[in-house]
């Protein structure tokens, strides 16, 4: 879904590449040359990126307990360093960047995981769609950071401040570690999140461009994440910091250094547009959860489906939208995935009232192995209009004995199974068996014209079987606990002879010796011609 | 001595409280049962809403349906159509079948099937069915309640005004229940005799031939 996006690398600074559609663009003066002029204002309107730099996504993306010592690594052969340490590592002198091989001496009964590339983009893409909760404007920043464009929802939240403390406050419930940076252009607020602690926390704001030079000038080279010779080659000119690198002479810098890092250069001072490929989310709704143990029983899942639930929601609420139908998948290590699904009969929203309905499914759920994951799914999402947020407001046009009866049948159908529960409806047609049919009750549905003519004029059981049962011959007669005394009959009923199902019967009312009043007919042709049935009772 | 305490009791000058209230309280929540002669022993003249009532029965197709027909057609009548009720059945022991439910005056499309193979599930559902408000009628197969299990039913059905019904097999006869009425059905040649076994305010008797004129 969102891997596609996320995992495809920043755009290039390709002339002309911001005018395409789903690409939004610092709005410089388009297509700058590649080699700028080092002064240049910037023009109205402008912006304001939030970098959201994650400081542990690999430990995070592993779901791992904080009980014994434990490292991801990444990389081949002697080449394997580590990625990221637990807290337990981290106090063992553990640190990202160090070798694998040194780290197991140092920390003998040391757990290593293998970094998982496709799990990590999968959190990013979950942030995404967190983060369009707070902007509609999201970029992913692979492999580990994203980027919002704020200006736009500071008045939403009455200013900067409230913004962040908001985004930080959310991304530390969900137990992401990050570093926030705050600048007019993109990558000046990655990179001034990447110069941030690992705890989450803003780690610089600069919301003018008048600031921004003397905020970047401090930065270490590193920031910037450039190939090892680059840096090095910097680190042999002297140069350290982003601000001495500017300082340089630019026709120097053009012949030592790519053509693509001048364009960063420019681009961080705002002196170039930095395209940035919009983050859409994804219709349906599709989140998977690690389980920190494996999980045997069903009980003990529920608090981690409410925590997809909740991010259902808040996906749904970015949307306006609402979704009639769930699907939670769970996952075993050496079993076949195991699916429980929800399904109400309004669009709901609200991650309670889904719970409530799982929370009845899962007591009959038996686990076939131990859960290790969950994947939820949401059907396709309506418009929320109808959900059940306004059930009670008289703007649905709908009662509030109606609202009960849908919520009786949600109720109904999560416990006992979709096809636990049916309504009814009659079909025109002699054959007494297929006279009506079931369908799925629809407390809104319009009350159909009874017609007098769609009834059988002559009386029906209350009762029917679902197969007619034969009956005992005694002297000739059909018995059924006694001699059965016949009230009324034949009434013939011919039909269906051009299926398979084909009728050919004289039905009589009957009444045993106990007086309990029968419906039996004898078959007039074919196999079991003249044999007799009990069809129904008039209870 | 009696007679004289008849003829007192019978004097308009005694008011008796337990019939008094009785009747007052029957009189808002009772809804006829279309047969006469089973109205004229049922204290408020009619099926009991809003509180448990068993049918104790041998076996399905007794005359049990035929018994409640009426009262559900009037309860069908009632509503209008614009609060739409439904008419749930709890684990009926056979398919009820539409069309001779129609006929009744029943509409098919207030009908609602729940199937329930434990128990516990038909509890629930009864329970839920109850308490939602939105059944005109609840009507319950229950083999295997237990008193507590009654009991919180009985509660569940004084939160709506709903026609509760528990058929339940006959053998629970000699054990207790919340149940404000209970009825035991018997089919005979001569038609549907019914033992109330159980009523507000007056003792057991027997009905004759019940649905007979």
């Amino acid at each position: 879904m969102t891997a596609r996006h996320a995992i495809r690398r920043k755009a290039g600074p390709r002339p002309g590449e911001g005018l395409t559609g789903d690409l939004f663009a610092v709005p410089l003066a388009a297509a700058a040359p590649l080699v700028a002029p080092v002064q240049r204002a910037a023009p109205a309107p402008r912006q304001l990126w939030l970098a959201v730099q994650l400081t542990a996504l690999p430990l995070v993306a592993a779901a791992a307990a904080d009980t014994r010592p434990l490292v991801i690594v990444a990389g081949e052969g002697s080449a394997r360093t580590l990625v990221g340490c637990n807290a337990v590592a981290l106090r063992a002198g553990l640190g990202a960047g160090l070798a694998l091989a040194a780290a197991r001496v140092r920390v003998p009964g040391l757990e290593v995981r293998e970094r998982d590339p496709r799990l990590e983009q999968r959190h990013l893409a979950r942030l995404a769609r967190w983060a369009l909760g707070l902007t509609p404007l999201v970029s992913v920043e692979a492999p580990d950071a994203l980027l919002l464009e704020v200006q736009g929802s500071l008045r939403l939240y009455g200013g900067l401040g409230p913004l962040l403390e908001r985004a930080a406050a959310e991304l530390c419930s969900q137990g992401y570690p990050a570093a926030l940076g705050v600048a007019p252009t993109p990558l000046a607020a990655l990179w001034l999140a990447r110069a941030g602690t690992s705890a989450t926390a803003v780690a610089a704001a600069v919301e003018s461009q008048a600031g921004l030079a003397g905020a970047l000038a401090a930065l270490p080279l590193s920031v910037t994440r450039w190939p090892a010779r680059t840096l090095e080659d910097c680190t042999r000119l002297g140069v350290t910091t982003l601000g001495e690198l500017r300082r340089l002479p630019r026709e120097g810098l053009a012949q030592r250094f790519t053509p693509a890092l001048l364009a960063q250069l420019d681009e961080v001072y705002g002196q170039r547009p930095a395209p940035r490929r919009r983050y859409v989310a994804p219709e349906r709704f599709e989140q998977r959860l690690e389980l920190p143990a494996e999980l045997a029983s069903a009980a003990a899942l529920l608090p981690y489906c409410g925590r997809l639930l909740e991010a259902l929601e808040q996906h749904l609420r970015a949307r306006d939208a609402a979704t009639t139908t769930l699907a939670f998948t769970l996952l075993h290590r050496d079993q076949r995935p195991a699916c429980v699904r929800l399904g109400r009969a309004l669009p709901a929203v609200a991650a309670a009232e889904w719970a409530g309905l799982l929370r009845e499914r899962l007591e009959h759920v038996v686990l076939a192995a131990p859960v290790r994951a969950l994947l939820l799914r949401s059907g396709a999402a309506v418009p929320a209009g109808g959900a059940s947020g306004e059930l009670d407001g008289c703007g649905g046009g709908q009662s509030q004995a109606e609202a009960e009866s849908f919520r009786l049948l949600d109720r109904l159908r999560a416990r006992l199974g979709e096809e636990a529960i049916s309504g009814v409806c009659l079909v025109p047609e002699h054959r007494p068996e297929v006279a009506f049919r079931s369908l799925r009750p629809e407390p809104r549905a319009p009350r159909p014209a009874l017609a007098d003519g769609a009834l059988p004029a002559t009386p029906r059981p209350l009762w029917l079987l679902a197969t007619p049962e034969p009956l005992a011959l005694r002297d000739g007669q059909p018995d059924c606990g006694g001699a059965l005394q016949f009230e009324s009959g034949p009434e013939r009923i011919e039909s269906g002879w051009w299926e398979a199902q084909a009728v050919m019967r004289d039905y009589y009312v009957a009444r045993t010796p106990r007086g309990v009043r029968l419906w039996i007919y004898r078959v007039r042709a074919g196999a079991a011609a003249r044999c007799w049935f009990l069809h129904g009772v008039f209870g | 001595m009696n007679g004289s305490l008849d003829a007192l009791l019978a004097g308009a000058s005694v008011w008796r409280a337990r019939e008094g209230i009785a009747a007052a309280q029957d009189a808002k929540a009772c809804r006829p049962s279309g047969w006469p002669k089973l109205d004229a022993e049922l204290p408020g003249g009619g099926w009991p809403v809003g509180t448990l009532t068993e049918l104790l029965l041998a076996e399905a197709g007794v005359g049990e349906l035929s018994l409640l027909l009426p009262a559900l057609r009037g309860i069908a009548c009632d509503t209008p159509a614009t609060t739409r009720r439904w008419f749930a059945w709890i684990a009926p022991p056979h398919a009820p079948y539409p069309p001779a439910l129609a006929q009744g005056g029943i509409p098919p499309d207030r009908l609602l099937f729940i199937r329930a193979t434990r128990m516990q599930d038909r509890l629930w559902a009864v329970e839920q069915a109850l308490r939602s408000g939105s059944c005109a009628a609840v009507l319950a197969w229950l083999d295997g309640a237990d008193d507590r299990w009654l009991r919180r039913l009985k509660l569940a059905a004084e939160t709506g005004p709903a026609l509760t019904v528990l058929f339940r097999p006959l053998r629970c006869r000699g054990i207790g229940s919340p149940a404000g009425l209970r009825l035991a059905l018997e089919p005979t040649p001569a038609g549907l005799d019914l033992w109330v076994l159980k009523r507000r305010g007056r003792g057991p008797v027997r009905v004759h031939d019940a649905l007979g004129a």
